[in-house]
């Protein structure tokens, strides 16, 4: 069995009596792209500060490839690419030559930097803002930067934390193919957001964070299946209280000429249920079908919202 | 990577060191002015209603105070607004997650403090060579003891700017702290014609022994023994490089 990418357990930390962290476990395969899901204040950004050295760890374990983020800490922070949430402002030089010493930092000699600094301005669009300082830079050129700056010295491991935070439909969708581009090739991604479409189209599997602790992980659909129910809604006509007990597979009840269902499962069941329905001289009018979101297992979980 | 990650440490001197030469009209210039300025004041004014100190005239008397002023003054401003720039700015926390130790985030800032500060004075020196044919008796002693100097007050303006939360804190502690004891430490007069204890307290300013040393490397005079100034300055160097390499390593104020 391969080295977990990132493996935490035990983590707690507080700030000023405030427990951050309250024992957060988590494990990212090689290769993974997990969605670290909560609301404000959950601790996802505290989490990922003690991976990359920002936060110091008061208790437990925070392991990169296998190796402990303090006392290997070269190791550990060279694996590891982040793009964190604070947008960095800079003065003085223009974004190729930031990008060149934030390669340098990493060891990277003087020719590799250029060649990965070429190829990062290219594939995340930069090109033409290449000689731009830093605070010229719209808002979505930020985010672009921010981006070349996790990937610059190559890393297995990108830390995401709200990539997409303040910017565009447009540029959410280019980051997001550029996103799944880099999992395909085999990197191990760690993404925080708010926002429940980006983790539902990208990540594999979700943990959800709350109070300083991982509530619930699995895929967007094995959460949803265990966790939400999905409602199958159908209007017809020729229906009477006899009919129930056709239907005492399901939890459903009757409306107004409308039968609403819990169900785990609303696709594969509602082939079943039309059938029975038609077969007992029911007639269907119409019927929709909505399936539970990473929201509803959220607001499940937890009795709050995400955003 | 080693045991030392060299090139992120030479990267992060190119940085510090860039960045203070991108902007040499606020780093470099304005020393060279303000001296070119003393000089030209007491070289033309007060020089003739001075009397000479130990035999030397006002102006030169004064110029290796002004060379350390300098000197000083940049090599802290450098660290200290750096760091708390890149505090302030989000930039440092690209730098504390890189695979770098303490110790070479703080070497690195030091040394381009260090470059300031002896840039800022090895121009001063120059300037008073070509205005005032400022004698410098041991020039490499002069340059080796501004690169000393330099290092020393590049690691306490780390310290400063670290231990900073804004520019106003970081202000008070430069206006409060460091300008009195400059000033104090005889720029503009030989401790000598002070009263006695006025003498005895300018023993406690490590400023003194620094002006004092540079004064003896360039004039050959001093007030106090050339050997403990630069001991003095030594022990200066040392304490504050510690101290600093020590306060990057706890995280304080820059690592929650």
């Amino acid at each position: 069995m391969k080295i977990p990418a990132v493996k935490i357990r035990g983590l707690k930390k507080s700030f000023n009596k405030v427990q951050a962290l309250n024992g957060v476990d988590l494990t990212i395969k090689q290769g993974e792209f997990l969605g670290l899901l909560g609301p404000n204040g959950a601790g996802k950004t505290t989490t990922i500060n003690i991976l990359t050295g920002l936060v110091i760890r008061q208790e437990g374990i925070t392991e990169i490839f296998g190796k402990d983020t303090v006392k290997d800490y070269r190791f550990t922070r060279s694996k590891i690419g982040i793009a964190a949430q604070e947008l960095s402002i800079d003065w003085f030089f223009p974004i190729e030559k930031l990008l060149l010493f934030h390669a340098g930092y990493y060891g990277l000699s003087n020719s590799q930097a250029k060649e990965r600094v070429d190829i990062i301005i290219e594939k995340l669009g930069l090109g033409e803002k290449k000689n731009t300082r830093l605070r010229q830079l719209s808002g979505g050129m930020k985010r672009r930067y921010q981006l070349a700056k996790a990937l610059i010295h190559d890393p297995e491991i990108i830390i995401l934390d709200e990539p997409t935070a303040g910017v565009d439909v447009e540029l959410r969708h280019v980051l997001w193919d550029y996103l799944r581009q880099l999992h395909s090739e085999g990197k191990t991604i760690l993404l925080t957001t708010h926002y429940i479409e980006e983790a539902e189209l990208l990540c594999e599997r979700v943990a959800i964070i709350n109070k300083g602790k991982i509530i619930k992980e699995g895929s967007p659909n094995e959460l949803t299946m265990q966790l939400g129910q999905s409602g199958l809604s159908v209007r017809l006509s020729g229906w009477d209280d006899r009919k129930k007990e056709l239907l005492d597979d399901f939890t459903f009840t009757y409306d107004n000429g409308r039968l609403h269902f819990s169900l785990l499962d609303p696709e594969k069941d509602m082939a079943t249920i039309i059938k029975i329905l038609t077969n007992n001289d029911c007639h269907i009018q119409s019927v929709s079908a909505d399936k539970a979101s990473l929201e509803d297992v959220f607001l499940d979980l937890t009795g709050e919202k995400i955003n | 990577m080693g045991k030392v990650n060299w090139i992120g440490l030479w990267t992060l001197i190119r940085r510090e060191v860039g960045r203070f030469f991108s902007v040499y009209r606020q780093t470099v210039l304005p020393g060279l002015i303000s001296s070119g300025l003393y000089i030209l004041v007491f070289g033309f004014t007060l020089e003739q209603r001075i009397e000479e100190i130990n035999g030397i005239p006002y102006t030169l008397f004064i110029l290796p105070g002004l060379l350390m002023m300098n000197t000083l003054t940049n090599a802290t401003a450098n660290t200290s607004s750096s760091m708390l720039q890149m505090k302030l700015l989000q930039q440092l926390p690209d730098i504390l997650t890189a695979p770098l130790s303490a110790m070479e985030i703080s070497i690195a800032y030091i040394i381009g403090g260090t470059v300031r500060g002896t840039v800022n004075g090895v121009l001063v020196m120059i300037l008073g060579i070509v205005l005032i044919d400022l004698p410098v008796h041991s020039p490499i002693l002069t340059v080796c003891f501004i690169i000393m100097v330099s290092w020393a007050f590049a690691s306490l303006g780390l310290i400063l700017g670290q231990l900073s939360d804004s520019w106003d804190q970081l202000a008070m502690m430069q206006n409060f702290f460091l300008t009195p004891l400059s000033f104090l430490g005889g720029v503009f007069y030989s401790i000598n014609m002070l009263p006695d204890w006025a003498q005895t307290i300018s023993l406690f300013n490590p400023i003194y022994y620094m002006i004092n040393g540079i004064r003896f490397t360039t004039l050959g005079i001093a007030d106090t023994s050339p050997l403990t100034s630069f001991i003095m300055a030594l022990v200066m160097t040392m304490l504050f490089t510690i101290s600093a390499i020590l306060l990057m390593h706890s995280g304080k104020k820059i690592k929650e």
